[in-house]
Order: C-alpha cells, then structure tokens, then sequence
C-alpha cells in the first residue's frame, strides 16, 4: 500500500507520504504526553518549566508553518502575524480579566489617558471569548490575504514577500501608541489568570502541561491530516498545481482551507505563548522573526510534522542556551546552520541519519 | 533730592533732542562730536540716555571708527571703568584704577578721585541698546554681531530703520543677513508711520515665506486693519499673494522630497530587479549589501583623512568605483559559494539569503560596532540653496537624486549596450534557449549578481550624506524595494523606476495628511492590493519558462 502511494507521486516527496503511521510524529507525541505527565508529578526547576512551555508554543507555531510550506509549497513570511493575533488577544483577555477582578487599568491605558477599556475589549474578560475571539480573527484575516491571493494566483517566491510585507505593515501599526494595544511597549503586567495569581505556584507548570498537551494535539491532527485523501490533494497540490487543477480539483479552495487552518493554529501557539512569558509587543512581528520560523522548518526538515517540531525545539533550545551563554556568537551559528542544512541537507536535519556523502549539488546535476 | 526734580523737564528735552536727532543726524552724516558724547555720558541720568539713545539714532550713519570708540566708552560705562573727572573722561583698564586714557584724545591722563558714573536701571537699558547697535555694526565676527542683534530685537521699537539697513547690507553671513531684514522687516510693520507700513508690507509680500505669511497674518488683529480700508486692502492682497507663492513653493518641495525618496527607493530596488528577473532569486542580503556600500565608503573617507587629508572632499567621489567593486565581489562570492546550488529551489534562496544577511550585520556589527558612523560632509552635499518660498533645494538630496538618475543611465546603457547586457536579456526572457544558443548562463547569472550587488553598494554610498548608517540599517530597505520590484513587473528597469516614484510619491504626498507610519502602511496595503488584481506588476516582460 505504502509503496503504491509513493509511486503514485513524485519521489521527491520523500517519506511524508510513505505511511499513515509515522512513527517520528507518534513518538512525538507519546513524548509530548510523557513530558506532560512529568511535569506534573515532579515539577523541576521554574525556569525549566517555562523554558518546556515556550518551546511546546515555538514547536506549535513550527507545525502551522510546516502544513502550509511543506505540503502546499506556499512559504510565507508572514506568520508572525497569526501568533501575534493569538499573542494580542490572549494579551487583551488577560489584562481585561485582571480589570474585571481588581478595577485597576493597565498602564498604557492610563497613559493614552482613557477612562476605562475601550469599547472594543467588551467581553474579552471571558476566556472562552477571547480564545474564539483569537482563532476567529486569524482564520478571517488568513481567508482574506489568502482568498486574495490564491484567487489571483499568487504563489511561490511572490507570496512570500508579499506575506512578509503584510508582518512588516502590521509591525508598522503596532508599534504607533495610536493604535491603542500599548503601541512601543506592547502589554505585559498580566495580574490573574483563571483567577489564579499569575506567579503562584503550579500556574507555570499548568500553563506548560497545557501547551504540551496542545502540542500533542495539533501534531496528531495534523498528522491525521497529511494522511488522509486530502492530504494527499495537498501534496500533489504543492508538486504540481496545474495538473491537480486540470483533474477538476478546486486548488483555491484547497489552498485557502489549509491556510486559514495553519493560520488558526498558529493563533493557538501565540494564545499559549504569551501568558508563559508575561509579555507582547510588536517585535513578535518583525519580518525577522517571522523568517525564523521558517528557517526553524528547514532546519528540522521540511514536509515531515517531525520535522518541524524537532526543528523548532533544536533551534529555539540552542538559542536559549547560546543567547545567554554567548550572544555574540549565535547569529553566526544561526546562519551557519541555516547554510548547512540549505546547501548539504535539503530534507533538514532529520536527512542526517541516511546522508550519503555526496553533496546534493552533484546530485542535483541531473 | 534735586536731580530727582529736574527730570520731568530733562526728559522733554531729552525727547526734543531725540526728534531732531531723527530727523537731522541721518540726513547729514555727521561724525560723532566725541567730546560731547563723552561729556553725556559723564553728566546726569537724562544725560546719559540721551546720549545713548542720539548714537542709537545717529548709528546709520556714523564712520566706523567713532562708532568703536562710542562703543568702547559704552562699555567702559556699563563696566564702572568710566571715570568722570574735571577735565573730561578717562577709561581705565580696571575699575578703580588710578589711571588712564582720556576718552577724546587718548592721553594718559591721572583719575585719582574721580567720579564712576553709576548706572540705574533706565540708563542701563538705553546704554544696552547703544552697545547692541554698535556691536551690530562692528562687531568683528558674525557671533558678535548676531549677538548684538539679540539685544536689539528685544527693543526693537527703538532701533531706526536706517541702523538695520546699514547692518544688512554690510552683513557677510547669509544667515544672519536674513535674520537681519526678517528683523527690519518686523520694525517696519509695526512702525507707527503708516506709509512705511505699507511699503513694509508690499517687501514682506515680496519675499513669500511662511514666516512671511504669519507675520501679515497677525496684522489682521492690528486696529488699523478694521479702521484703515487701505491697510486692509493691502494687507489681504499681500497675504493672499504670499499664501499662495507658499503653497507652491510647499507642493515644490513635496515634489522634491518625493523625488529623492523615490531615487533611494531606486537604487536600492535596481539590483534586486536585475537579479529576480534574471534568477528568480529574491536576494534578502540585499539592505546588508547597501549597508557594505555605505561602510566601503566610510573606509575610503578614513583612508583619505589618514593619506591625503586635502582632498578629503573627494572621498564621496572616490567611494563610488570602491563601494561597486567591493560589494560586487561579494555578492560574486555569495553566489559561486551559495546560490548557485539553489537555482531550482528559489524558497531555499530565500532562507539562504537571509542567513548571508544576519551573517554580515553581526560581522560589521562585531568588527567595526553598533554606533552610527560619522561622515565629514563635503561641501558639495551640506546646506542647500533657498530656491522659492520655503522651498530649498538640499544639496545631499539632490546628489541622492542625481546619483540615481546618473545610475539608471549607466544600468540602461550596460542592459542595452554590451553584450553582458545582451547577454543578461537573453537568459532573463528565455534561459534553455539562451542556453542552447551556447551562452554560458551560469557564467551570465555570477556577472549580473555581481552587478546587482554593485547597485546595491553603489546605493550605500548615495545613503551616507542623508542617512544614518549602521549595521542595522539595511533592514529599513528590505520590504520597501521589493514592494517596488514587485510592484514594477519582474525583470523591468524602467518598471522599477516607474513603482519607485509611484511609491515615493505616495509616501510623501500621503504622509503629511496621516503620518509617516500610516503612509507606510497605506502605501504598502495599496500595493498588495494592486497585486491581486495585476501579480505580474506594472511592467511585465515577456517571458517562456
């Protein structure tokens, strides 16, 4: 059966497609779940929990990239926007839910000089809101960049820049005190969360397990995704647009389906991101950064869930470390990386177990 | 006790004196009676402003030299080293010493027992504006007479016409020559004598600036303006010739700062041009090779300031060749090394790009800092020239602009002229032709990189007298040039000129009414839409795949 698909394709689609079990994606997940259930029963140092959480919330972000580049071929540079969608409203959810319980504004609420919460934050107080709230308005946002997109058959190298100009705008608005989301600053001061007091104990390691076990879900479901018929349209969707399109298949609408999808998910990273770290401001959507998702992608290797997950947990793990221990050196390592996997390791670093030692450029002669 | 009696009629006189002194002392251009001024200045309170205020009206025409010396006495009064004695004054190097010279004839002169002249507050005003007069007229380097005028403006009532006049046309600096007449220009509108006021007006007129305009406009509060219709009449016609000579010379300058905007835009989006067209490759490294250029001639300018510090003024000069050769090595190295091997997977291009651009920002970033580097500037890109109205014309704008329009020419000639430039054509509309026809197209794609980064440095070097340059300021670049290349179709100069200025010009013209983000963004948004509608951009080239 397995072998029969991946002839059914082109070859270049690589192990994605060999198998509805993938025992990468299954390990990840079991892992996932296992560091969950540790984190639990024996919660170690704080930091380390919080460092687990982020890199659960950067691997989720990883994978919403990961089903858009790796299976439709559509890169964009823009995904920063998506987790800052998720990140500002978690963001407003908080503080608004701190106003509900203590009547104090936060403080560039005081400092824009208003009275209260402007009309738009009704509501946000509630959890379940908000979180819809997030998902709802990135899906939108993502339908109408993508409708106008695919409909006019933007793709390739053109999408990318043109999504990375739309972070860039985005950025642009932001960071204007005008704007009223804390501008420069951004927001931080969470007071409550749940009711809870941001710093008790055990907050973090909730917020944690529940990113882990958010992990585990995405990666499973999109795993269920990438395996399924439609998975299927969506790889052949990216090798060969035109043809897929001559059989009759609506690639618009696939196209956009998935992306609204990625975009959603990539919401729900930056609604568990930011109560982890206490803050949001508008660097979360320089073009840099969205960039950096990308490269976390390439790096952990392209087109396989794993991948991406692995990707994003090396890199952002390194960057961690080699941030703190030497920041001079890490966008030298950064780089280089990104040089080693782009010319040596095209399938990223998980092609490392079988590389053959012959450079891919002499391959790629023929 | 007595003196305090006597003033009321001192002080008619005193204004007796001053009215003949106005109309008299102007029209004759008498020196100054230097024994009676020094003899005012030793006499009583009413003499002392009497004199002052007589050289402050006699100033527009007195010699040189007797101003110098009024001055000097002036001075010696306001710092008590006036000695008044029988025989006449004497200024003494230190107050209290007990000689000097006599303020007549020079002559050392014994001041023993003498009488310094103590200054109440009245005498103190009127000996200051004395002193600014003849510090205006003589003072020997442009601060002292910039400071003078300071003292005049705050009693600038009292200063007659013909003192401001003198200054003005004897004033070297161009600055402090316009602050003069704008000065005069003010005594004058408000001068009690209504024809000068008109003639004031019809000057101010004459000369359209907003200043201008703010300056007749307050003249609409001035009683004369509802009780004299021909004031009014002059003042509406006059501030209706100058609002509008502003607003044109406004809209000139948005044309202008539109233009030089639109030729960075220019320069920094040519190469990217050339090289997407041609390789479909979207160099991100781009901003940093800009950066490269601007720091290439920043190592020219040391190189001139350690070697041949005389002709330091040519280093922008010299940068040019340097900043294109250097960084178009770069960007050759870069693609035999990188790129090359990613001609099939134009996404993977992108990542790689971007990591060559983190790579350089923290290599100049380590290796020669994060600080803003500074650029002498030579004559020839600093100040500017005050073309119409509050229009002026920047030379280092205008350099930006005419080195983007000097580029443009060189780029079109090389793409249409050479055979690389043929060369470049062919592989941009129809690469495996181009290819079965025997052009080594590989070879073609190292050249135009090569030449795409050198636009990129040459870009540098057209940035340093107008931005700041440090190692993050390619970033700045990025999204606004491919917006443009994008915008103008992919592989086309000309379309690229054309988004380019479309793109300056919104930004300026835009930015006034909403802000400079909110340009940005309207700016931006427009193009993405625009996109939907045309993705191939304004100027497609024809071209097989």
């Amino acid at each position: 059966m397995s072998g029969a698909l991946q002839t059914a394709l082109p070859s270049s689609t690589g192990p994605a497609t060999r198998a509805l079990r993938d025992p990468l994606v299954a390990g990840l997940v079991g892992l996932c779940l296992a560091a969950a259930a540790a984190l639990l029963v024996a919660p170690p140092a704080p930091y380390l929990v919080n460092a687990v959480g982020q890199l659960a919330a950067f691997a989720i972000l990883a994978v919403s990239l990961d089903l858009v580049w790796g299976y439709l071929g559509i890169l964009s540079l823009g995904h920063g926007l998506f987790f800052a969608i998720g990140g500002y409203v978690c963001a407003m959810h908080l503080l608004a839910h701190g106003v509900a319980a203590t009547g104090v504004l936060p403080d560039f609420v005081q400092f824009m000089g208003w009275k209260s919460l402007p009309a738009y934050w009704a509501g946000l107080d509630h959890a379940a809101y908000a979180f819809v709230l997030a998902l709802a308005l990135a899906g939108l946002v993502a339908f109408v960049f993508g409708l106008a997109s695919f409909r006019s058959r933007v793709n390739g190298v053109y999408f990318s820049i043109i999504s990375q100009a739309l972070v860039y705008v985005a950025m642009l608005l932001m960071y204007r005190n005008d704007t009223g989301l804390g501008g420069n600053n951004g927001m931080t001061g969470f007071p409550l969360l749940f009711g809870w007091p941001m710093g008790a104990p055990g907050v973090a390691t909730g917020l944690a397990v529940a990113t882990l076990l958010a992990l585990a879900a995405v990666l499973a479901g999109a795993r269920l995704l990438v395996g399924s018929a439609l998975g299927r349209r969506m790889l052949a969707c990216r090798d060969d647009e035109t043809r897929l399109r001559t059989l009759g298949y609506s690639t618009t609408r696939l196209k956009l389906g998935i992306w609204c999808l990625s975009a959603m998910i990539a919401a729900l990273a930056g609604i568990l991101y930011v109560p982890q770290v206490g803050i949001i401001n508008p660097r979360v959507l320089a073009p840099d950064l969205s960039i950096e998702i990308a490269v976390w992608v390439a790096i952990g290797g392209l087109g396989r869930l794993g991948g991406a997950v692995i990707g994003a947990i090396l890199v952002n793990g390194l960057k961690f470390w080699l941030s703190a221990a030497m920041p001079e050196a890490w966008p030298f390592i950064l780089s280089g990386l990104v040089l080693l996997v782009v010319l040596v390791l095209p399938n990223g670093l998980l092609d490392l177990p079988g590389l053959r030692l012959r450079p891919t450029w002499l391959r790629a002669a023929r | 006790m007595a003196d305090r009696r006597r003033r009321p009629r001192r002080a008619v006189l005193a204004l007796g004196c001053l009215a003949l002194a106005c109309l008299a002392i102007p029209a004759r251009a008498a020196p100054l009676d230097r024994a009676a001024f020094a003899a005012a200045l030793c006499g009583d309170a009413a003499a002392q402003v009497r004199g002052a205020e007589g050289l402050v009206q006699a100033g527009g025409a007195l010699p040189a030299d007797d101003l110098a010396r009024a001055g000097r006495l002036l001075g010696a009064l306001a710092e008590r080293r006036l000695s008044c004695t029988a025989e006449g004054a004497v200024l003494l190097d230190r107050p209290g010493a007990p000689e000097g010279r006599d303020a007549v004839t020079d002559a050392v002169r014994p001041a023993a027992e003498a009488r310094a002249p103590v200054l109440g507050l009245r005498q103190r005003a009127a000996i200051e504006t004395a002193r600014g007069v003849v510090a205006l007229l003589t003072g020997p380097d442009p601060a002292a007479r910039a400071a003078g005028l300071a003292v005049l403006e705050r009693r600038i009532a009292a200063v007659p016409e013909a003192v401001l006049d003198r200054a003005r046309d004897a004033e070297t600096d161009a600055a402090l020559r316009g602050t003069i007449a704008g000065l005069a220009q003010a005594a004058a509108l408000s001068s009690p004598d209504p024809a000068r006021r008109l003639g004031a007006i019809g000057a101010v007129a004459a000369s359209p600036s907003g200043t201008a305009r703010a300056r007749l406009a307050t003249l609409k509060g001035d009683p004369a303006y509802a009780a004299d219709p021909a004031f009014r009449a002059a003042v509406d016609a006059g501030l209706a010739k100058v609002s509008r000579a502003v607003a044109i010379g406004d809209g000139l300058a948005v044309v202008y700062n539109g233009l030089s905007f639109a030729s960075i835009l220019f320069m920094a989006a040519a190469g990217l041009a050339i090289i997407f067209g041609l390789m479909g490759v979207i160099n991100l490294a781009q901003g940093e090779f800009i950066m490269l250029g601007a720091y290439a001639t920043y190592g020219v300018q040391e190189v001139f300031r350690q070697f041949a510090p005389a002709l330091l003024d040519l280093y922008l000069v010299a940068a040019i060749p340097v900043a294109f050769g250097a960084v178009a090595l770069v960007g050759i190295v870069v693609e035999a090394l990188i790129l090359r091997h990613l001609y099939r997977r134009p996404l993977m291009s992108l990542l790689a790009t971007w990591a060559v651009s983190l790579f350089l920002v923290n290599l100049i970033r380590v290796t020669v800092g994060t600080q803003n580097l500074q650029f002498a500037m030579p004559a020839y890109v600093s100040g500017g020239v005050p073309l119409y109205a509050d229009f002026v014309v920047t030379w280092n704008r205008l350099f930006a602009i005419g080195f983007a329009a000097a580029t443009l020419v060189l780029t079109l000639l090389i793409l249409r002229r050479t055979p690389l430039g043929l060369d470049i054509r062919a592989v941009t509309q129809n690469r495996d032709m181009a290819a079965c026809l025997g052009l080594p197209t590989r070879r073609v794609d190292r050249l135009a990189f090569g030449l795409g980064s050198g636009l990129a440095g040459l870009a540098g070097v057209a940035l340093c007298p107008i931005y700041s340059v440090n190692p993050g300021m390619g970033s700045g670049f990025i999204v606004d040039s491919f917006m443009v290349v994008v915008l103008g179709g992919v592989g086309s100069l000309i379309g690229t000129l054309v988004a380019a200025l479309g793109v300056g010009g919104a930004n300026v013209l835009i930015e006034p009414i909403s802000g400079a983000v909110a340009a940005k963004v309207i700016v931006l948004v427009g193009i993405i839409l625009f996109l939907q509608r045309r993705p191939e951009g304004l100027f497609a080239v024809r071209r097989r795949r």
